[in-house]
């Protein structure tokens, strides 16, 4: 009699758990409801995610941040130039497709868990999403393929800008992923908008405004920009390494300053954060200095006249060149 | 660049974030380190009859060097290049002497 009436109880506080986290698990960690994603619940489809981290309301007082950031590659992480569109759709044919063990036989098994290969720095919040994003990101990305190759500029264009309608905005940084350490620190918070000051912020949707312990640190960009290959996954992936390389040769060897000093403020970049292409960076990235003469060459008997051409550079980025 | 090594494993290299952990070497620019490349080029020879005699003599006594340094994030350096940094110089050999 007891011990039925135990399960009954397991079973109230069973269905009670699922009442109130419906679609999202449980952390260890103290403060992990007040985030975004858990308040909102896991987004089912795209404009759900979109709508989850919008960011249209900060151009209202940051136009100028704005601006900058919407040139910066962050402003369309997923589509890139196209060809990170193109490499997400290489990386489900030839990779998890060829992989025996992921579970995807077709574009359609594609789920959440396969994508954070590259969402975990593409699109970091798809992990706030149900598996139904996956598979619209996945339909999106296909059709986006096909109207290309059909010629069909309107129809890859209408799909492009879905696939533009997430991406590193302004919440990523300033929000989700503004602090690292969350034991330490806490989880985020909606409403909240983390940057360099605490006190009140003047938006009905982020009426407070709080200190990143990160914001002006290197490991905020090395959420992304990584320190090699990605050994959390249950299959690992790999892109930037250029965290790793800042610490264990840059700051080994080499210098103090951060990311956000170079990519931002030396630069004058602000928000636009730039690399290689940005004549800001590549100008003072690489010392190149390089002088040719000729003679002519004896060895015994023979003459054999050369131009010698000798090559120095200075790498002065807080990283290899190249890395991402 | 940083070569990726295949899975991690063995002397191959990745190709795609799926297929890259590791790094087989870099032979990219290490930040704050002195990188210096020497190049030699020979002129072009060419078999002439001096005094009844078969020498060899500069086809050319003017070289166009010029020397690229190329960012290459994807393709050959003929798809998508970006040339960084650029040195051109006409390289001159004299054309008389002993």
């Amino acid at each position: 009699m007891n011990t039925m009436i135990l399960r009954g109880g397991l079973a109230a506080a069973l269905v009670l758990g699922v009442l109130t986290a419906p679609s999202f698990a449980g952390k260890a960690g103290i403060g992990w409801q007040e985030t975004i994603a858990a308040k909102s619940g896991k987004a089912k489809t795209l404009a759900e995610l979109a709508k989850m981290y919008d960011s249209s309301s900060c151009v209202e007082c940051h136009q100028e941040q704005h601006d900058q950031a919407s040139k910066s590659i962050h402003s369309r992480s997923l589509f890139g130039t196209a060809r990170t569109a193109m490499t997400i759709m290489t990386t489900i044919e030839n990779g998890l497709m060829e992989e025996p063990y992921s579970g995807v036989k077709s574009p359609k098994d594609v789920k959440v868990e396969h994508l954070m290969g590259c969402a975990k720095c593409h699109l970091p919040q798809l992990a706030d999403a149900e598996d139904s994003v996956a598979q619209e990101l996945v339909s999106t990305l296909y059709g986006w393929k096909e109207a290309r190759a059909k010629k069909d500029k309107e129809g890859a264009k209408k799909l492009e800008e879905k696939l533009k309608s997430v991406s590193i905005n302004c919440l990523v940084c300033h929000n989700r992923n503004a602090i690292t350490h969350k034991w330490q620190d806490g989880y985020p918070k909606a409403g909240v908008v983390y940057g360099s000051k605490d006190g009140d912020h003047p938006s009905d949707k982020f009426p407070k405004m709080a200190k990143s312990p990160i914001m002006d640190q290197a490991i905020q960009c090395g959420q992304c920009h990584g320190l090699g290959p990605n050994l959390e996954l249950d299959e690992p992936t790999q892109c930037c390494t250029s965290y790793g390389s800042y610490l264990w040769t840059y700051k080994a060897e080499v210098g103090q300053e951060n990311c956000q000093d170079c990519h931002m403020k030396n630069s004058k970049l602000g928000h636009n954060i730039q690399s290689y292409r940005d004549a800001a960076m590549s100008d003072k990235a690489v010392e190149f200095k390089a002088e040719a003469f000729g003679y002519y060459w004896r060895d015994g008997a023979k003459i054999r006249p050369r131009a010698v051409v000798k090559v120095e550079m200075l790498n002065k980025a807080g990283h290899s060149i190249p890395d991402g | 660049m940083p070569v990726p090594q295949q899975l991690a494993r063995g002397d191959r290299m990745g190709r795609g974030p799926y297929e890259k952990s590791g790094l087989i070497e870099d032979t990219g620019l290490p930040p704050g380190k002195l990188v210096k490349e020497r190049f030699e080029i020979f002129y072009p020879l060419e078999e002439v009859e001096v005094n009844g005699k078969t020498v060899e003599k500069p086809a050319a006594y003017d070289l166009d060097v010029e020397v690229k340094l190329t960012y290459l994030p994807f393709g050959t350096p003929n798809s998508d290049p970006f040339v960084w940094k650029e040195f051109t110089k006409r390289v001159s050999i004299s054309q008389s002497g002993k």
